[in-house]
């Protein structure tokens, strides 16, 4: 019983530790956004890989403006930028983005630990999550679904590019306009 | 007291079981290497989905082209007067309803983006009037507007148009 108690002491300085260290990281994961640079859709810089929410209102794209390689969703409607909270990160790099049907979802590739991966951002709820996490092997060009539930992109698994197709599954929230019929899953 | 140890790897091999069957995974469409599937021997390059069709390109036939692949009923559509021999189509992307397939094509030293209807089987060329490199066109799944990448000034800026060809009015600063 001794025995036990000391160790427990000993080990209550590392609790605190782990305690600062993850507030630490979650306050560094909170800084800021980066700025987004002029207000147009074209800039003197680079534009590309657009991508078209499913109601043609909303553009997603690649800019280098501003001395970053970001992704940005531009209102057509609105003619401005939309704001995409904790998508654009300085550390890493986004590619070939894609839209759902209102725009809801976005999904695109990035890295994790120097992986490729794809990811899918939800604009209801702000936050990113990886959906290949599993996934060995080289993956590009995803694409989502308007509906939101399928992502196709393509894998090197058999040694050339070939198309693999992800389902989300029937129980997330399906992005379809206003009114319209919800199909059964097939 | 050996016994509940046991328990530990049963349960853990119980939750790798159910992780397998949980979302999101994998759909299998059948490999077929004879080229009438959605994964062949030869090389399949940016999918699209419009939900039920996955639009790719291919080059299965030995000239790289469009395919249409139905997910209801798994087969390839048949897409009479898109594909042509002499022509490097790229980047398709097809509306919901697979009516509408917008692509890149290279023919005769210029590429271009094609707009294909499927119900006049004809493809009409959008960008025949812009004196610019284009490439990476998109189709909105309603159909109603295109957007693609065109050089301008030194680099690449993008383009929304209409289903009938005519530019959206997207103001440039400064305004």
């Amino acid at each position: 019983m001794k025995k036990f108690t000391s160790q427990f002491w000993l080990q209550r300085p590392i609790y605190w530790g782990l305690f600062f260290g993850l507030t630490g990281l979650l306050s560094s994961c909170g800084s800021g956004d980066i700025p987004l640079g002029p207000t147009s859709l074209n800039s003197r810089y680079t534009e590309e890989q657009p991508a078209l929410s499913g109601n043609g209102r909303f553009l997603a794209l690649i800019s280098n403006r501003n001395s970053t390689h970001q992704l940005l969703v531009y209102d057509l409607q609105q003619q401005s930028f939309i704001s995409i909270p904790g998508l654009n990160r300085r550390e890493t790099i986004i590619e070939s983005p894609s839209l759902s049907y209102t725009g809801r979802y976005i999904a695109y590739l990035t890295s994790d630990q120097g992986r490729p991966v794809v990811a899918l951002y939800d604009r209801a709820t702000q936050q990113s999550q990886i959906v290949t996490p599993t996934y060995r092997g080289w993956v590009r060009n995803p694409a989502i679904s308007p509906d939101g539930r399928y992502i196709v992109f393509e894998t090197a698994a058999r040694g050339q590019w070939d198309i693999e197709v992800l389902d989300r599954g029937p129980t997330i929230e399906l992005d379809i306009p206003n009114g319209a019929t919800v199909n059964p899953p097939q | 007291m050996t016994k509940p140890i046991i328990f530990i790897p049963i349960l853990a091999c119980a939750g790798l079981l159910t992780g397998c069957f949980g979302y999101p995974r994998l759909v299998n469409y059948p490999f077929d290497p004879g080229g009438r599937s959605i994964n062949s021997l030869a090389s399949e390059l940016n999918p699209q989905t419009s939900g039920r069709y996955i639009v790719f390109t291919s080059d299965r036939r030995g000239s790289q082209d469009v395919y249409l692949f139905d997910t209801l009923t798994r087969n390839l559509m048949d897409l009479p007067g898109l594909n042509a021999l002499d022509t490097i189509a790229s980047h398709p992307s097809v509306s919901e309803d697979a009516r509408y397939i917008v692509f890149a094509a290279s023919r005769q030293g210029r590429s271009a983006i094609f707009l294909y209807d499927r119900e006049t089987r004809q493809s009409r060329n959008l960008t025949a009037n812009l004196q610019a490199e284009v490439r990476n066109p998109t189709i909105s799944a309603d159909g109603s507007r295109i957007a693609f990448e065109f050089s301008n000034n030194g680099q690449w800026d993008i383009s929304v148009y209409d289903r009938s060809g005519q530019p959206v009015n997207v103001p440039q600063d400064p305004r």
